[in-house]
This record gives C-alpha cells, sequence and structure tokens, in this order.
C-alpha cells in the first residue's frame, strides 16, 4: 500500500510536469504542425535561468539557501515569473528567427531546423561563458516540511507547492484558450490557418503568442523540475532532451493539438512511467513510453482525446 | 560489375599504399571516413529516397554492430580458442607477425565477413519491423517513432548482461561426473550466475566454451559496460569495400525502375500509389536495404581500433549526426551524402582546439541551409549532373522554380 | 444505344456511396462505360464529382456498392491495385513528382507493368537492362505525342502549366490503362489551349483507343467532345444522357443557376 501511494504521488508530480512541457508542445503542433524539438531546450533554459538568478539573489542578499534555511517565499515566485518571462523571449526569437523564414517550408525541413535550433541551445548553453558544462545545484526555494503523512508516505511543501503551481497554471491556459478573444484566434489558426487569416485573424501575432505561451509554461516545468531534483544537468545533458520526448509522447498520447489531451497524457506517461518502474523494472522506463508511444500511433493515431483525420486529395 | 571493381582496387590500395604511407592517426580519421559513408549512403536510401523521415539510424547501427561482434568474439573462443584477430594482410592487424608469412585474406577475415552479414542481416529483420509503422505514420510521427525505436535499442542494450571471458577451470569443475581423459588439466569454460531454484541462492556454473550454445551468449554483450573485447579486424580495405559496395547499390537502385518508385513516393505518395506504385511495399523495402546498410557499417564500427561499442552507440546523437550528413548533402543526393560524410567526419579536427564549438556550428548550418537552401547543398542531384553546375553559374539570377518551390502543403 | 450494346463495358459502377462524417458525399452513384466511350461528369463545386474519381481509384473506400473494371470487382483494392487492374488518372490540382525530370515522371508510369526484380536492376541482369530500355523508349514516345520531347530532362515543376496538365495525362497514359479519368484538365487554360487541348483529348483516345471519364467546368469543352453526360449535385445523380438532352434539363439548369451563391463565387475564390 505505502509502496502504490508513494508511486502514485511520484506519478503526479512527474505527470504534472510532463503535461505543463507537453502543452507547449501541443499548442505548437497544433498550429504549425510540427515537433518543435527545441522545446525541451527551453524547458532547460527555465531551469538555468531559474538557477542563476536565485545564485545571483543569494549572493546580492548575502544569504546562504539551503533546505533548513530556504529563501522567503517571494523569492521563488520571483525566480518562476523572471524565468518565465525570459524563456517567453527566447521563445518569440526561436519563432521569429528560425521558424519563421520556414512557414511556407515542407514540413521536414521545419523538423530539421527545429533540431538545428535545439542542438544550438544546448551547446551553446555549455559553454563556460554560460553554464557551463557541469551540472549545478540551485539553492533551495522552498522548505522541505511534512505537510500530511499517509502511512510511511510523507507528502511535503515542495509536493503541494510544485502541483499547485502546475495545475494553476494549466487552469489559467484553459481559461485563456477556451474564454479569451486570443484563445479563439489561437483555436483558429489551428483548425484552418488559411481560413482564419482570411476572416482577419493576426496569424503571425496568434503563431508569436502561441510560442511565448508553450515557452513561459516550460519556463515553469524547469523551475519545477529544479525544486524537485536541486541537481541541473547541463544544457546538453541527455536526459534533458529525453524529458522533451517523454513530453511529446504525452502530448502524442493524450491527443495532439489538444490542450486537455496534453494534460490527460501528462498524468497517463507520468504513472506509467512510475508505475513501471516501481513494479517493474526501473531501468527500462524509457521503453514502457516509447512502447506505448508506437502502441498508441498504430492503433489510436489521434491519440486518447484526439479524432483521426482523413487526407485531403 | 566494373564500378565494383574498382572499388576493390581503390579499397586495396587505400590499405596497402595509402594507410603505411600517412600515419596511423590520420588513417584512422581515413576510415571513419568511410564508415561515415556507409552511413550516410543508407540513411539517403529511406530519408532522401522515400522521403521517411527516419531517426533511430544509429539503432540499426548498433544492432548491425553487436550482432556481428558477437559472431567475431564467441565465433573466435569457439573456433580458436581465443579472442585474437586472425586476419591477413587486407585486414592488417597482427604487426608481431611478419608480413611475408601472413595470406592476403586470413580464415579471421572469412568470419568477420560472414560477421558483417550477418549484422546486416539482423539490422534489416529490425528495418522491415521498424518499417511497418511508416505505413500508417508520416512525417515527423515517424520520426518520433524511429527515434524511440533508437532509445528502445539503447535500453535494451543496456540490460544485457557482462560479456563472458573463458577461463581455465579443472576438468572435475565442469564435468564432475565424467572421467577426466589423461593429460587434460583444465577447461576453456564460460562462468554462468545462475540462480538455484530450490534454494533461492545466487552460484557460478562452468559451461565448457565447446558445449555452449549460441543463444546463451546472445545476451551477454556487455550491458551498459559496453561490448569490449571485440577481435579488430575493421582495415580501410573492409571498410572501403563496403563503402564501395553501399554507394553503387545505392547508385543502382537510384537510376532503376525502383529508385523511381522510391523518389515518387517521397515526392508525391498519393500520385504515386495513383500510378501503380505499391508504397506499402516500397517504403519497408526502403527500410530493410537501408538498415542492411546501415547493420554492416555497425559490424565495421564494432571491429574498429579504439572503438568502445555501447549502448549509447544506439542513441539519437548519433543519429543525428548522420542525419546531419545526409541534409548537408542534400536529401536523396548519393554524391551529396558521400561529401557531407568526408566534411562532418574532418570538421571536428579542423575545430579541435575549440571542440566546444563543433556542435554549435553544425546547429547553425542546419539552420541556415534549411532557410537558405531547403533541399541541402546538391538536393536530388548528384554532383556531376548538369543541374547542380547550371545553378551555380546562374547564381545572383533568379532560381528557376524558386517561385513555384515549397509551394505545395 | 443500339451501338452500346455490342460493346462491352469496361467499367461498371453500381450504387456506391461514401459518407465523411455526417456528410453524404457520394450517394447511390451508378455510370456504364463501354469501350471506346467518353463520357463528361459534371455538376456544381462540391457536388462530389472528385470524390467520385477518388472512390473508383481507390483513394476512399466505397461504403456500398460495386465498380467492376473489366468484369473484375475493384472496390475495396488498394489504389495501386487498381492502377494494375487497368485504371488511370489525373488530379485536379495537379500532382506531379515535381523534382523529377520530365521523363521520369512518365517512365514511372510504366512501372506497374514492370517486371524485373530488384535484384536483377542492382545487379542489371540483361533483363532488367532491356525493360528499362523499352520503358524510356515508350516514355519518350508518350513525351513526343505530347510535344513535350525537348523538355524531358527538365524537372516536372519548371513546366508551364499548361504542359504540367499535359504531362499528367501522358504520366497517366504510361500506366497502359483501360479507362482514364481526366479530373478538369482545362482548368486554368484560356480559350486557345482549351482548343487544343479539346483536340489532344479526342487524339488520345483514337491513338491509345481508351475509354475516357472527363470531369471538367468548362460546359464548352464537355458539350464539345462528350458523347454523353452524367449531372451530380449533393452527391446524388440527377441526369444522365446525351449533351443536347443535358442541356434543356431542368433540373441541371436549377443545380446551377437555382443556387446562386455556389459555382461563380467560390470558384473565384479558390482560383485567386
Amino acid at each position: 500500500m505505502d509502496t502504490f501511494l508513494q508511486t502514485l504521488k511520484d506519478a503526479l508530480a512527474i505527470g504534472s510536469l510532463y503535461a505543463l512541457i507537453a502543452l507547449g508542445y501541443t499548442m505548437v503542433y497544433g498550429i504549425l504542425k510540427f515537433i518543435n524539438f527545441a522545446h525541451s531546450d527551453v524547458v532547460v533554459l527555465g531551469a538555468w535561468g531559474s538557477l542563476v538568478l536565485s545564485r545571483w539573489l543569494e549572493a546580492r542578499t548575502g544569504s546562504t539557501w539551503t533546505t533548513d534555511t530556504p529563501a522567503p517565499a517571494y523569492i521563488g515566485l520571483l525566480v518562476l515569473l523572471a524565468a518565465m518571462v525570459f524563456c517567453g523571449l527566447v521563445g518569440f526569437t526561436i519563432e521569429r528567427l528560425a521558424y519563421k523564414p520556414l512557414r511556407k517550408a515542407p514540413r521536414l525541413n521545419v523538423l530539421i531546423t527545429a533540431i538545428g535550433v535545439s542542438l544550438f541551445l544546448q551547446n551553446t548553453g555549455q559553454l563556460e561563458s554560460l553554464f557551463g558544462n557541469r551540472p549545478r545545484s540551485i539553492p533551495a526555494l522552498l522548505p522541505d516540511q511534512t505537510l500530511v503523512s499517509i502511512g510511511r508516505v510523507n507528502v511535503t511543501t515542495l509536493d503541494v507547492v510544485g502541483l499547485g503551481t502546475a495545475v494553476a497554471l494549466m487552469v489559467l491556459l484553459e481559461w485563456l484558450v477556451f474564454h479569451t478573444k486570443m484563445g479563439r484566434a489561437m483555436r483558429a489558426v489551428s483548425h484552418n490557418t488559411t481560413t482564419a487569416s482570411l476572416m482577419g485573424v493576426p496569424v503571425n501575432r496568434v503563431i508569436s503568442f502561441t510560442f511565448v505561451l508553450g515557452s513561459m509554461l516550460a519556463a515553469a516545468g524547469g523551475f519545477l523540475w529544479s525544486l524537485k531534483y536541486q541537481q541541473i544537468g547541463q544544457t546538453a545533458d541527455t536526459s534533458w532532451t529525453l524529458l522533451g520526448l517523454k513530453a511529446f509522447v504525452a502530448a502524442v498520447v493524450g491527443g495532439i493539438g489538444n490542450v486537455r489531451g496534453a494534460m490527460v497524457g501528462g498524468l497517463a506517461i507520468g504513472s506509467l512511467e512510475m508505475f513501471g518502474c516501481a513494479y517493474y523494472k526501473s531501468s527500462m522506463a524509457d521503453v514502457y513510453v516509447f512502447g506505448v508511444l508506437i502502441v498508441v500511433l498504430l492503433f489510436r493515431p489521434g491519440g486518447i482525446l484526439g479524432k483521426a483525420t482523413i487526407e485531403k486529395v | 560489375m566494373l564500378p565494383l571493381l574498382i572499388g576493390l582496387v581503390f579499397a586495396a590500395v587505400m590499405q596497402l599504399v595509402v594507410k603505411p604511407n600517412i600515419g596511423d592517426y590520420p588513417a584512422k580519421l581515413v576510415l571513419d571516413i568511410g564508415i561515415a559513408i556507409s552511413l550516410a549512403v543508407s540513411l539517403t536510401m529511406v530519408n532522401g529516397f522515400t522521403g521517411q523521415f527516419s531517426m533511430g539510424h544509429a539503432g540499426f547501427l548498433a544492432v548491425g554492430g553487436y550482432a556481428a561482434g558477437i559472431v567475431t568474439y564467441y565465433g573466435s573462443q569457439r573456433i580458436w580458442g581465443d579472442r585474437a584477430t586472425h586476419g591477413g594482410i587486407l585486414s592488417g592487424r597482427p604487426l608481431a607477425i611478419d608480413p611475408a608469412t601472413l595470406p592476403l585474406v586470413g580464415h579471421g577475415d572469412w568470419l568477420f565477413l560472414a560477421a558483417l552479414v550477418v549484422g546486416g542481416l539482423v539490422a534489416a529483420l529490425l528495418g522491415f519491423l521498424v518499417g511497418l509503422p511508416s505505413l500508417r505514420l508520416k512525417g515527423d510521427y515517424l520520426a518520433i517513432v524511429t527515434l524511440g525505436f533508437g532509445e528502445i535499442v539503447r535500453v535494451m542494450i543496456q540490460q544485457t548482461n557482462a560479456t563472458l571471458k573463458p577461463q581455465d577451470i579443472a576438468w572435475e569443475e565442469v564435468y564432475p561426473a565424467l572421467p577426466r581423459p589423461a593429460g587434460v588439466e583444465a577447461v576453456a569454460s564460460y562462468a554462468f550466475d545462475v540462480i538455484d531454484p530450490a534454494t533461492k541462492l545466487g552460484r557460478t556454473v562452468y559451461q565448457a566454451v565447446s558445449d555452449t550454445p549460441a543463444w546463451d551468449v546472445l545476451t551477454h554483450v556487455g550491458g551498459s559496460l559496453g561490448f569490449t573485447g571485440i577481435p579488430k579486424y575493421t582495415s580501410l580495405f573492409w571498410v572501403y569495400i563496403v563503402a564501395s559496395i553501399t554507394i553503387f547499390a545505392a547508385f543502382r537502385l537510384k537510376q532503376s525502375t525502383f529508385g523511381r518508385a522510391f523518389l515518387s513516393i517521397r515526392e508525391d505518395e498519393v500520385a504515386a500509389e495513383a500510378m501503380g506504385v505499391n508504397t506499402t511495399r516500397y517504403k519497408v523495402w526502403a527500410f530493410v536495404i537501408s538498415a542492411f546498410f546501415a547493420g554492416v557499417a555497425g559490424g565495421l564500427f564494432a571491429h574498429t581500433l579504439g572503438v568502445g561499442l555501447s549502448a549509447e552507440t544506439a542513441g539519437f546523437l548519433k543519429s543525428f549526426d548522420i542525419i546531419i550528413m545526409v541534409v548537408l548533402g542534400g536529401l536523396g543526393s548519393i554524391s551529396g551524402a558521400v561529401i557531407a560524410a568526408v566534411v562532418v567526419t574532418v570538421l571536428p579536427e579542423a575545430l579541435r582546439d575549440i571542440p566546444q564549438y563543433r556542435l554549435i556550428i553544425y546547429a547553425l548550418a542546419l539552420i541556415l541551409i534549411m532557410i537558405f537552401r531547403p533541399k541541402g547543398l546538391l538536393g536530388t542531384h548528384e554532383i556531376w549532373d548538369r543541374a547542380v553546375w547550371k545553378r551555380v553559374r546562374r547564381r545572383g539570377g533568379s532560381e528557376p522554380g524558386k517561385a513555384k518551390g515549397g509551394s505545395s502543403p | 444505344m443500339t451501338s452500346s450494346g455490342r460493346r462491352s463495358d469496361v467499367l461498371r459502377v453500381q450504387s456506391i456511396s461514401k459518407s465523411f462524417g455526417g456528410l453524404k458525399a457520394v450517394q447511390d452513384f451508378s455510370l456504364t462505360l463501354c469501350e471506346g466511350d467518353l463520357k463528361g461528369l459534371i455538376g456544381p463545386n462540391g457536388a462530389g464529382k472528385t470524390t467520385v474519381f477518388n472512390l473508383l481509384t481507390g483513394v476512399y473506400k466505397p461504403d456500398s456498392g460495386a465498380i467492376s473494371l473489366s468484369d473484375a470487382e475493384v472496390a475495396g483494392l488498394r489504389p495501386n491495385q487498381i492502377c494494375r487492374q487497368g485504371m488511370a488518372r489525373t488530379f485536379q490540382n495537379i500532382r506531379l513528382f515535381g523534382e523529377l525530370p520530365v521523363l521520369d515522371n512518365v517512365r514511372l508510369g510504366t512501372h506497374v507493368r514492370a517486371h524485373q526484380t530488384l535484384l536483377g536492376a542492382a545487379m542489371r541482369s540483361p533483363f532488367s537492362v532491356g525493360e528499362e530500355r523499352a520503358m524510356t523508349a515508350r516514355a519518350r514516345d508518350l513525351l513526343a505525342f505530347f510535344g513535350l520531347e525537348g523538355r524531358a530532362e527538365e524537372q516536372a515543376r519548371n513546366l508551364p502549366y499548361g504542359d504540367q496538365r499535359k504531362l499528367e495525362i501522358a504520366r497517366a497514359l504510361a500506366t497502359s490503362p483501360k479507362v482514364l479519368l481526366l479530373d478538369e484538365p482545362a482548368a486554368g487554360m484560356n480559350s486557345g489551349e482549351k482548343v487544343a487541348l479539346r483536340d489532344l483529348i479526342r487524339r488520345v483516345q483514337t491513338t491509345f483507343g481508351v475509354t475516357i471519364l472527363l470531369i471538367e467546368h468548362d460546359m464548352g469543352l464537355v458539350m464539345d467532345i462528350c458523347q454523353r453526360i452524367t449531372v451530380i449535385d449533393y452527391g446524388v445523380t440527377i441526369a444522365e444522357g446525351p449533351p443536347e438532352a443535358i442541356q434543356n434539363d431542368p433540373k441541371v439548369i436549377e443545380a446551377y443557376l437555382g443556387a446562386p451563391d455556389e459555382p461563380s463565387v467560390e470558384q473565384g475564390v479558390a482560383r485567386a
């Protein structure tokens, strides 16, 4: 029972992170129909941005933030917001410089460009003058107190804040997409770009907005990731790419282009991975995830919440 | 058959004339180039000809390498009782032996050749399985599935057990029930760790090398430690023979009616099918052929001196490397892939003082090429096609078809 | 009527239907083509003409009904199998293999009748070499027929629009079809080109002995060359008969003129 509860907690924690990141993939895919391979690197920038800023704040205030003496709560919020703004700008720039010139190019070209952008961000980030090529740890921004204990499973502040932030951001996004004018424009562009532009929807602005939004969520994902694990791998560490791939798999499994699907998919993939690790073999985590991807794509290509599309001839 | 003969002569010259005169380090570079050529050209058959975007090519490379490694590593132990190379002059390794006493092609070379073929066939079988999803998936979905395939291969390799090394074990330990023949002290044996079903305790069982069936060793390829100790047969001769065959096959394919069928799938799958092309069959064929050559290249890679064959060989970073070659050269251009393979392999040498910039430069090159030269350096053309030179000469003027290019959805 | 009784039926379509979700794109569509027919299929925009072509060539599978081509049932087969059985088509929105040379576009059409093996091609067996030579010769003949022999080495996408339409027909003919489906071959052509196209279609029919089903918006062209015409609207056949009868059919007139917001406006947008 304890194992089950512990696993459930882990699954929720990792699943909500996947969901946050998956949202960025799914929104871009919904509108531009390509896998933004560089999205996982925006997550990385979110994590490293949080690290650099909190280190700077730590030095600036002349304090040392450890798990026992964590930073005050407003610092954490400040770092999160700053990381989101930073990554939003990065996302905007990537779209403008690399993807916009390819708006009419074949999808494969955009995919290759995205791989290029990803490699660029990963390896630039590793330069000594930037983040360096070694993992570093982030100062403690949250107390690690146990709030509730169920059996031998402890629910800590970190768990609650992590899940809470992810859920809050998803609710916010849901509202944005389904209840605002911009959200309606996004859905229109996603449904049919040409028609939307004929109807006066400013397509380029909507695309930029989507990238900014997705990148901000990615930043939040990176921030929460660094809170959870403290140790942050160097930007070209393959574990980041794998994190991104799993989030993308979550988006596909949930139904690509579907905002709610990304959330469902994130939780599904997180659960699959965690329960697979807990009850079978932990070293095979990647195999479960990609195995499910292949099965879903072959038998239900639209994903859990998606629907099959008919190709027009 | 003339081109193959030229390839044979070229490969022999590489090994017997070029290699002794350029020193070990450049020779290793030339060898890496040859393997890169085979990999890039084999990936061209899928990504370039049929336009199916595979991102798991390193998976085939690794599987071919491991399969070939099993054949030579365990085969040598079975046949010669050791793990040394038993090659001839053309595989050029045993320097201690007077070259005059060596045959041109040694017994070990035949085993090595068989291993390469086995590696290719195993990879081809896997290519068939990976090709099947391509029937239902397109574009980036297929890309992500093939990438996932590579990762699955990587993790699976990590799950394998340590390699087995033959040890001399006392006769009584190995054959407790048999009387020891006179003069025999020890038997070359493998140690297997097994769990006794009765006591649930682990213990070591010794099995004579000559009694160990092939399937017992299949899972003993080193796991996360890597597959070490594979005899190093790969020489410039073998590398360039394989590269020649790969290029030759790719050209023959491209120029035949099957090549046109492949290309038509890339250009417009619906139209291709309406014109009678069995797109299903050809897409799978492309994967099978491409995987075969990647598997053979993997065999060469596994038997190269100074190479550690490990699970990471199947990782997506290696796949990206090969994709970069194919994209730079031009999707569908064989000569382009060859040129790009050379450039991408040599470039790290040019950037030796600033290795951290290597991938940044690749990345920028990839982005800029996609924006300014979307078909890669040569597009579908070959370097000697007139169209390429016409365009170079016409540079500055308007490029034909630019107005219409890329307008299709 | 009397003459068609003596000729054999090449294509017999019996009440095929197809819906997408709730939309009934084609309902109970039937059609018979006798050998040597040149039949027109017309209807307002969105009437389901191209869907009929997609059903006949296997791009979509009909929900119900039967399609027999030279007495072989082809409904439910894949497009490449149907092509092998002897049905070839062109596309309304030209779908050439743009990057490939003009010659290779046509040679690809001959692929479906090829007998060589992959290994034979790789080894350049005498049979394979002979067959390749025959394919090339046939492709060049076809190009010459369409006046495109001078552009054989050019990339297909660089051809002028009218030539691309011709190349599509040449490519379809290279598959040696019994039935040729032409989807709006005159779209985007000026009146001079249309006259040339009319003669070309006639020459294609007499030279290659194919049976033709033609979708076309240009009424002048259809009335001029087709022996019989089928009119569909909203997926349903509303009239069938010789051109004169169709021109005076009240249902047809209503379909075209009764819905004033349909044909002309949308056509204008699509062409813009």
